[in-house]
């Protein structure tokens, strides 16, 4: 602390009463934690939520024929009725930078029955082999293992089984409505068990290999409703969805290319939400945390009014003692953003890396169709650990700003005879 | 005797109760019964008989002939015939229950709560159909809304039909015209809560069957499908024959032909 002598004397008055000033920075520092790792909990349940809801089932993005959404139909194939090279088009899509992994799918609604109970379910049809590097609900199974096509095999999700009371190696009837209008029935085994945690899903859905849902269903082989395809990171989904949409000349082939924040708008709010409540936690951490601070200078100004009275009875400036407060109170903020900063950084670290569950207090819980694991996990926000520090530093500034003007309105005269 | 005034007032208003009564009674027509006529027509106490359905979708045409058994309101099997790729297959409904029996895999079924709403056969009749297939004046009120001639020049009655309040239907509403010569319903139109039209069922080529005679012919057209339609076309159809209750059973349901 070199320059200025008021600068100076404000730094040392830090020294005045060490046990006050390090009460006041901690108070300070935790405020600072209490910003910074709240936000990272909200940041870390938001991208636990996207994570979920975009790699569990679905993809980050989904390509569909454009009338498949919403109606869903049977018939609204990605090429129409005549199908479409689909290999191909997965090939272009797997070229794609940000792309990861992409699978073709088929639906088709059906009654699934173990003969004793029956239910009214999703047939989805996948390519295994590129299903467990898309998405994680197949990897790892409950019990049993992946269907092999053309045996007449598929999975269901616990629930169903439960409801149905069926485990691996029994048999299910399936009874679904053919493309050409037949009553499509055949007999599968259950080869294993899949569990997402998503109890409408598990409760329904039935996954067979593609080849085979086609051949039920009276598909062709061309025909599927859906790629799904998943990118490094969900943020980009949209930048690369529309990408996506340019290569594989979506207009001209009658497909949309959508990424997650159009497939599930809740869930964008949400986040988008999130990040907008982050700056009101902030104003309220500080603006409790400004009253401490804020006593805490009152009380070390008011105690050295007779100082004051000596520096102004010396000639020196009212703006000089204010420098002085102000020059404290800003060292302070500096000693509690280093202390918070030292709390935070390693608690931050630990939890990003190894989030201590809370599964024990609550239970999974399903959030806008997302399955959230509870946990401590945080996320990172480099503006909002900016916002935080640059908040501490004018709380501690704003909070020392009357006391510095009362001190610098000391009436040295009076102040001095002891009045 | 001098009549009072009073005394002749009396009299002229029994007179006017009186013609006002006889006058209407004269035309009108007892709608419950007329319905329940109708109602009655195609069901008797017991039928069997062999139909063709034809259904055309946006995206595909079908023709199935199958044959059907009924006893009251409450039981019914049918068996398809054709194609014969799904021969065999057949629907048994009992009370509230419908099951289907699949001969490809030798399995019968019991269709879910959650899956009444949906299509029975491919046809564009849901399994509720089959299981509400209850008595029309039971579960609805009736009212004469027209009298006098349709476009053709044929005298017909227009029935509206709406549940009574505690009535578990699917209908909002059911417009019925029946023919005035011999109680044949000619169109009935099945509105949904919110009054807006749902379907369309058309009756037509009436010959005799078994005694009695039928619309031979009954099209169904969805609204919400323009070009679409479920056609039931009788072949056969006998009233009033030999069956048991017991023969709506799982066991005849498996049994197949």
């Amino acid at each position: 602390m070199r320059g200025s002598p008021w600068r100076r004397i404000g730094w040392r008055n830090l020294g005045r009463n060490p046990k006050r000033t390090a009460l006041t920075a901690l108070g300070l520092a935790v405020g600072y934690f209490a910003v910074v790792f709240m936000v990272g909990w909200s940041e870390g349940i938001v991208a636990e939520l996207i994570e979920n809801s975009t790699s569990l089932v679905s993809g980050q993005i989904e390509i569909h024929h454009a009338e498949y959404r919403p109606e869903r139909s049977l018939y609204d194939t990605i090429g129409g009725r005549a199908g479409a090279d689909f290999e191909a088009l997965l090939r272009a899509i797997d070229a794609d930078r940000a792309v990861t992994a992409s699978a073709p799918r088929a639906y088709a609604g059906g009654l699934i029955s173990s003969g004793e109970a029956t239910s009214a379910g999703m047939l989805l049809g996948v390519d295994p082999a590129r299903e467990v590097r898309l998405t994680r609900f197949l990897d790892p199974l409950v019990a049993g293992v992946l269907p092999a096509a053309g045996r007449n095999e598929l999975v269901v999700g616990d629930e169903l089984a439960r409801q149905l009371a069926v485990g691996v190696g029994d048999e299910l009837v399936v009874v679904a409505s053919g493309a050409d209008g037949s009553m499509a029935n055949d007999l599968y085994a259950v080869a294993g068990i899949y569990r997402t945690g998503l109890v409408e899903f598990d409760a329904s859905t039935a996954v067979m290999p593609l080849t085979d849902l086609q051949t039920l269903v009276v598909l062709g082989p061309d025909r599927i409703h859906e790629i799904a395809v998943a990118t490094a990171d969900p943020s980009t989904a949209a930048a690369t969805a529309a990408r996506l949409s340019a290569t594989l000349d979506a207009d001209g082939r009658a497909v949309t290319v959508a990424p997650w924040t159009e497939l599930n708008p809740v869930l964008r709010e949400y986040a988008a939400l999130a990040d907008s409540v982050y700056l009101v936690f902030i104003a309220i951490i500080f603006a409790v945390a400004s009253f401490g601070v804020a006593n805490t200078m009152l009380m070390a100004t008011f105690e050295r009014r007779r100082e004051f009275a000596v520096m102004l009875a010396l000639g020196a400036a009212p703006r000089s003692i204010v420098g002085i407060v102000l020059y404290e109170a800003l060292a302070i903020g500096a000693i509690s953003v280093a202390a918070g900063a030292a709390i935070t950084v390693p608690l931050m670290a630990w939890f990003h890396v190894a989030p201590p569950g809370l599964g024990w207090l609550y239970g999974d819980v399903t959030i806008y169709g997302a399955l959230l694991t509870p946990s401590l996990r945080v996320g990172h926000n480099v503006p909002v650990w900016t916002w935080a520090t640059v908040g501490l530093v004018l709380t501690a500034l704003a909070a020392a700003f009357y006391p510095a003007l009362r001190a610098a309105r000391t009436p040295p005269a009076d102040t001095l005879s002891g009045i | 005797m001098q009549e009072s005034p009073a005394r002749r007032a009396v009299l002229l208003a029994a007179a006017a109760i009186v013609i006002g009564q006889a006058a209407p009674a004269a035309a009108q027509v007892d709608a419950r019964a007329v319905i329940d006529r109708v109602d009655r027509l195609l069901r008797g106490d017991s039928s069997r008989g062999v139909a063709t359905m034809e259904v055309v979708t946006e995206h595909w045409e079908r023709r199935m002939t199958m044959e059907i058994w009924s006893l009251g309101a409450d039981h019914s099997l049918v068996r398809l015939r054709a194609p014969q790729r799904e021969a065999g297959t057949a629907t048994l409904k009992a009370g509230d229950d419908i099951w289907n029996y699949l001969p490809k895999v030798d399995r019968t079924i019991k269709i879910p709560a959650s899956m009444m709403g949906g299509s029975w056969m491919g046809s564009h009749f849901t399994n509720d159909d089959l299981v509400k297939d209850s008595r029309l004046i039971e579960d609805y009120d009736v009212e004469l809304v027209f009298d006098g001639d349709d476009p053709d020049g044929e005298s017909v009655w227009e029935f509206r039909l709406t549940p009574k309040r505690e009535a578990a239907v699917v209908w909002g509403r059911i417009d019925y015209r029946v023919r005035q010569r011999d109680d044949m319903p000619l169109v009935a139109k099945f509105h949904d809560e919110d009054g807006e039209l749902a379907r369309t069922m058309e009756y037509g080529a009436w010959a005799e069957f078994g005694g009695r005679v039928v619309p031979g012919v009954m099209d169904m057209r969805p609204a919400d499908k323009p070009g679409e339609r479920t056609t039931i076309r009788y072949e056969e159809l006998e009233f009033d024959i030999d069956v048991e209750r017991s023969f709506f059973s799982l066991r005849t349901l498996q049994r197949g032909r």
